[in-house]
């Protein structure tokens, strides 16, 4: 065999291995759709989207998903506002300021924390949060909105506090250096100089920490109370899109129009996340600042 | 001239364990421009970050003797670093032009001393002159400072650092990046600012040293060889080594 034709044979075993992962999700993608599409038979796509009534089981059922993707952006944004701060103020402690042996651990904790399993975190805001949140503020249930956001938060924080580390970490030396040298301190460095740099890889962290709540099932199955219905507080339950597809799915019969409108709701999440992760890629590139000096 | 701006006595500076100049005094004449040459390593980028306490930032350093900045040991404890690099400004070996606006660029560190600059266009467009950029980037001052070229970039650092007015000039190899056109432009513009400023270069380039400084010091191995009027270095050297590393026969 010749030198050439293994190269060939060699870039192409490559390519296959690559295309595995491209095949797989786009056989998950066409179920998704195959599964979810007939429930337009019996619902539009507006009656869907924007139906207040989440009636699957009733005679006649009503589908309308308008509470379950409100409940899943509220438990998002008060998520994504918790963690956005933590994240990003950890991250640039951890990049810039803390000495070498408190960086180490504080990664490390923080890493620890991404590999929490979400059942167990869920656990922790049904059996600790939720009684504390009932006793505190009166409530008839703990199992809520502000809960849900908090345990959100929780899982989002390594996310964003990851990314946004490297995304610091990558600000050229020199920029520092140029802005210490003109008599700046560490903290007008940070603000002025180190964070605008690293906006677009901070950006990038937010969405993937925000596309890493809005999937999120478990932690929302267990904590977020699971009232199909538009909350009036934060203190009321709520039933986000992924929770409602894990609690129905084991009793819906094959076939029915609950079982294709469960898919449907999939296909609105798998949508949001694709957003997500576009809106991500954008952000990486529209505030990326070119980098250091050209020649 | 008699007037020092400057003066080392016996400083030695430790990375941790590794001793990286040993008992250097000398003194920085003002208004003069000073070449600091010497083989890769011999310490003398060392000595250049000790003046404006940029080795701060390196953890585990450790300065010993003293070094006086206009009559004050610029290591004393009451000493701010923050106020010594307003007085002594330096332009890096690459060109590291921040990625905002050229005028943004130069306003960057007057903005920074809380001092409201009644006139910032005319500050900005004063540092830009001297460092002779302004004709070619009076009408982009708002564009970004990475579309420039390296030669550009790096005078744009030195208005930038020029914008502090400071009282010395640190150069760190201002040229090692730079095509000889720049180069030729930068060497001009030191003729040019050593009227008002004192600078202390570092150089690898040793026809540079000879071309734009007034006294030269040569470093090896961390030790300060010879320190002379850059002529009689390169002509006359008292020490057999300066001799031998001028001519090319190490280094």
């Amino acid at each position: 065999m010749t030198r050439r034709i293994k190269e060939i044979i060699i870039k192409y075993i490559f390519f296959l291995f690559a295309l595995v992962s491209v095949i797989v999700l786009g056989l998950i993608v066409s179920s998704l759709f195959r599964e979810g599409l007939p429930v337009f038979k019996s619902v539009s796509l507006k009656d869907f989207i924007f139906g207040m009534e989440w009636y699957p089981t009733y005679d006649p059922p009503s589908f309308g998903i308008f509470p379950l993707i409100f409940g899943s952006f509220i438990v998002t944004v008060f998520a994504t506002v918790i963690a956005v701060p933590l994240g990003v103020l950890a991250a640039i402690y951890i990049s810039e300021i803390a000495p070498q042996a408190i960086k180490e651990s504080l990664k490390s904790v923080i890493e620890l924390l991404a590999g929490l399993p979400s059942v167990v975190l869920g656990f922790f805001g049904m059996v600790i949060v939720a009684p504390w949140l009932q006793e505190t503020f009166d409530l008839p249930t703990g199992l809520n909105i502000i809960n849900a956001s908090v345990i959100l938060a929780i899982m989002a924080i390594p996310t964003i506090s990851s990314i946004s580390e490297d995304a610091l970490y990558a600000v050229p030396n020199e920029f520092k250096e140029a802005s210490y040298a003109l008599g700046a301190t560490k903290y007008e460095t940070i603000t002025k100089i180190i964070l605008p740099a690293a906006l677009s890889g901070i950006s990038t962290a937010v969405m993937l920490g925000m596309a890493r709540a809005i999937g999120e099932t478990m932690v929302v199955l267990m904590v977020a109370g699971g009232a199909a219905a538009i909350p009036e507080s934060i203190f009321d339950s709520v039933r986000p899109m992924p929770a409602s597809i894990a609690a129905e799915m084991g009793e819906t019969p094959y076939g029915s129009p609950h079982y294709h409108a469960l898919f449907a709701i999939g296909m609105v999440l798998f949508f949001l996340t694709l957003m997500f992760n576009l809106i991500a890629d954008y952000a990486s590139h529209k505030f990326r600042q070119t980098g250091s000096a050209t020649l | 001239m008699d007037s020092h701006i400057i003066k080392l006595h016996k400083v030695n500076f430790y990375y941790g364990q590794t001793q990286a100049l040993t008992d250097i005094s000398m003194n920085f004449g003002q208004n003069r421009v000073t070449a600091l040459i010497g083989p890769s390593g011999c310490g003398k980028s060392t000595l250049l970050r000790l003046l404006n306490r940029m080795n701060d930032l390196i953890d585990g350093t450790k300065v010993e003797g003293e070094i006086l900045f206009e009559g004050r040991n610029i290591y004393a404890p009451n000493i701010d670093p923050v106020e010594i690099r307003r007085k002594v400004g330096m332009v890096f070996q690459k060109p590291n032009p921040f990625p905002k606006t050229i005028y943004n660029n130069i306003s960057y560190g007057p903005k920074l001393t809380g001092v409201t600059v009644a006139d910032m266009d005319s500050l900005v467009e004063q540092s830009l002159r001297q460092a002779v950029l302004w004709d070619e980037v009076k009408d982009i001052l708002n564009k970004s400072a990475m579309n420039l070229s390296g030669g550009q970039q790096q005078r744009l650092c030195i208005a930038r650092a020029l914008a502090m007015k400071p009282d010395v000039l640190l150069m760190d190899e201002p040229t090692s990046a730079l095509d000889p056109i720049s180069t030729a432009k930068i060497e001009e513009l030191i003729e040019e600012l050593k009227k008002d400023y004192t600078i202390i270069i570092v150089t690898h380039n040793m026809q540079q040293a000879a071309r734009i400084s007034d006294e030269t010091a040569f470093f090896y191995l961390g030790n300060l060889v010879e320190y002379n009027k850059t002529e009689k270095i390169f002509t006359n050297p008292d020490v057999k080594q300066t001799e031998d590393y001028i001519t090319g026969r190490f280094g």
